[in-house]
């Protein structure tokens, strides 16, 4: 009795195996890499009828989508399969034991191909953990029909940002009208603003020496020009206080902003044929303060993908990882969508230079600097929630900049040295 | 007592626990063990998923709650938050159920349109309220804007004051109608005769109301008071989706903040520090409704 029910259950997983054992889930947002993520799952299935892919649409807001991961990873849930980390979290991630180390499941070659400062971020123990999707960074979209109307140049600097702000907003006489938005809510966005607006000053986290110096007279400066642009010269709503990525593009694509600093994912929808700022808008390198046209301002992001440890699928998993991340892939998605590639390759292609506005952001991403989220691992979180909280208090007016950004350097030392 | 050891009660005795055992199983299952765990976790450091053994570590966490800013602007928000909004829902709780317990034409409809907000899930109708609060397009600030009151948009959810007053008046207004469907049961059950008695004497209607009503009503007010003082300061989706916390830690209640340690920072010990204070908070508040509105008999 007991043999033919275990030849029997043996017999049913042999033939389920064909079915089930390709089925993978792959977990990642619509808004970053959407269409790129419904054609390549196509091209993958149509090279390999055997497997079947099924996309778990996961939120765009990554603090969201962060915690799902957290509850589904700790709690050692086999799906998804493969998912995506923002860079912020690749390091973190793959200190906890949450991504599988891919060297090994993938090619040494295949590895190599990526650009090796992205890498780094998922890179722990020498070994790497995801591998870099598309590049992302914050960049300056302006309305170039209000510039053009009161003769003003693009401005470079923000002093420039200011006068032309004043001078178009006055011009218009239109108090529904404001001069710059951004995403100056208590979240990540808001420090990536703040070391926008710091490394454009010549300052930022670290000092030269690779302290943290997040107090420095330079990032005071800076902050308190953020401050200024709220409180002195009301260049920007109140509502900036509370606005995430989307709600400052949303103004700005009404016509209430003459000025938007975000990430570039607003670019399809701001340039989208229904858009009353279609053909009105253009973007520029994020803005420095006069002295710093050098300044690496433009504050950088990005996606990976990586493999969940607890799949049932692996080598599949890394199959699928393999193609999706590769040279074909990320030139479509580069041509098309303008996703900038993670593999150096892809910039030599011919293809490429069909495409302007990828080309601009490329520009921009010389002056790239990223978050020190490599340098405090599992710490990250708790780092940014301090910078946000203290830049949220210095914009609040609750205490002075020099307060807060004194008050964050404390907690930071604190923090980093335990 | 001796009653109890004759066949028959002992079968009855019997019997009452075979019934209530489910439950009793069910009650442990979800709220006893997850308490007990939560305390356990407290007094330790592990990681959740097993990959470090738990370590007994006393009251390292706790002292380190003593000493952090943040955990007390929490329990202080959560307390104001508490102590404003339960008296103005029990206020307009008892309101509500004195007008419903009238006699007037359509007054089923009356009281289902009041149950409303109640039934609705807290989360959509936060959404819905953030969307009145908006500072850019929001209907409080459209309406302030063309009739002149302002020149300005009020930014309502970016105030420190006025983010909590706005956090306030949208659970008055969720939870108001649950406080009138408790208090209108406890009123329906007073005796007609009663009032009669009282309008032979010569009592006035607001006499009616404090002699009468008010004391027979004592009950259904402590039960009402309870439910939603607890409710109170376990508040969470109402400022997660209102306000998340903000401005700057304005609205942070303390589960936001437990939250935010355990999920964000991936912190669970220290979070269930935080879970245990609020239960002891929410447990010393209910002792103290229960003895006070007990020794006044």
């Amino acid at each position: 009795m007991k043999f033919t029910i275990s030849a029997l259950a043996t017999a049913a997983a042999l033939t389920a195996l064909p079915s089930f054992a390709q089925d993978l889930v792959l977990s990642i947002g619509s808004r970053g890499y959407g269409p790129a993520v419904e054609r390549n799952i196509e091209r993958y299935t149509a090279e390999n009828p055997d497997v079947s892919i099924e996309w778990n649409k996961v939120s765009d807001v990554p603090g969201e989508t962060r915690k799902l991961y957290v509850t589904g990873l700790t709690a050692k849930s086999p799906t998804p399969d493969i998912y995506a980390v923002d860079v912020i979290w690749a390091g973190e991630f793959a200190q906890r034991g949450w991504l599988e180390p891919l060297n090994g499941l993938l090619a040494d070659d295949t590895i190599a191909a990526f650009n090796p400062s992205l890498l780094a971020a998922s890179t722990v123990d020498d070994k790497v953990h995801a591998l870099p999707l598309y590049a992302d960074g914050i960049h300056f979209f302006y309305r170039s029909d209000l510039l053009e109307k009161y003769g003003l140049d693009v401005p470079q600097t923000w002093e420039e940002v200011l006068a032309a702000s004043q001078t178009i907003t006055e011009g218009e006489g239109n108090p529904q009208l404001y001069g710059f938005v951004s995403m100056w809510a208590k979240i990540e966005g808001l420090f990536m603003n703040w070391l926008a607006f710091t490394n454009g000053n010549g300052g930022g986290f670290y000092d030269a020496d690779g302290n943290v110096a997040v107090n420095s007279p330079a990032n005071i400066e800076a902050t308190q020009f953020m401050v200024d642009l709220l409180h002195e010269h009301r260049m920007t709503p109140d509502s900036i206080l509370n606005a995430r990525p989307d709600d400052a593009r949303t103004l700005f694509q009404q016509g209430r902003a003459a000025f938007l600093m975000v990430q570039d994912f607003v670019h399809a929808p701001l340039s989208a044929d229904n858009s009353p700022v279609a053909g009105k808008f253009d973007f520029t390198r994020v803005p420095y303060f006069e002295g710093h046209e050098d300044a690496n301002s433009t504050t950088m992001g990005g996606w990976f993908l990586g493999i969940n440890p607890n799949s049932e699928n692996k080598e599949a998993a890394a199959d699928f990882l393999s193609f999706f991340t590769a040279e074909d892939q990320q030139l479509t998605a580069a041509v098309e969508d303008n996703r900038a590639p993670t593999i150096s390759a892809v910039y030599d292609n011919e293809a490429m230079g069909s495409n302007e506005v990828l080309a601009k952001f490329g520009a921009n991403y010389d002056f790239g600097v990223v978050r020190p989220s490599a340098g405090s691992g599992a710490k990250y979180p708790r780092v940014s929630e301090i910078m946000q909280l203290e830049i949220t208090n210095a914009l609040h007016r609750q205490k002075t900049v020099e307060e807060a950004l004194n008050d964050a350097q404390k907690q930071l030392d604190a923090l980093l040295s335990d | 007592m001796t009653s109890m050891t004759s066949p028959l009660d002992r079968r009855r005795h019997l019997t009452g626990l075979a019934f209530i055992t489910p439950t009793m199983l069910v009650i442990i299952a979800i709220l006893v063990y997850p308490i007990l765990q939560s305390i356990v976790l407290s007094f330790g450091q592990s990681s959740i998923d097993g990959a470090e053994p738990y370590q007994f570590v006393g009251l390292k966490h706790y002292a380190a709650l003593a000493g952090n800013d943040r955990f007390w602007n929490s329990l202080w928000v959560t307390l104001t938050f508490t102590a404003i909004s339960i008296p103005l829902e029990l206020a307009m709780g008892i309101g509500l159920a004195v007008l419903l317990n009238e006699h007037f034409r359509f007054k089923g409809i009356a009281r289902l349109a009041v149950l409303f907000p109640w039934a609705l899930p807290t989360a959509l109708n936060t959404l819905m309220w953030r969307w009145m609060y908006n500072t850019d397009y929001g209907l409080f600030n459209a309406a302030a804007l063309q009739s002149g009151i302002v020149d300005r948009p009020i930014n309502w959810l970016g105030d420190e004051t006025l983010a909590m007053m706005s956090m306030v008046v949208v659970a008055v207004w969720k939870t108001s109608s649950f406080m009138a469907l408790i208090i209108l049961a406890g009123l329906q059950s007073i005796p007609r005769d009663l009032y009669e008695a009282g309008r032979m004497d010569g009592m006035t209607r607001w006499q009616e109301f404090r002699e009468i009503t008010l004391p027979l009503l004592k009950g259904p007010i402590l039960v009402a008071l309870i439910v939603r003082s607890m409710d109170a300061l376990r508040t969470f989706e109402l400022p997660f989706n209102l306000t998340d916390g903000g401005p700057v830690t304005a609205t942070e209640s303390l589960s936001l903040y437990a939250y935010k340690v355990i999920f964000d920072f991936i912190e669970f010990n220290y979070g269930a520090a935080i879970v245990v204070v609020q239960f002891l908070v929410i447990f010393a508040m209910s002792l103290l409704y229960i003895l006070t509105l007990r020794n006044k008999d």
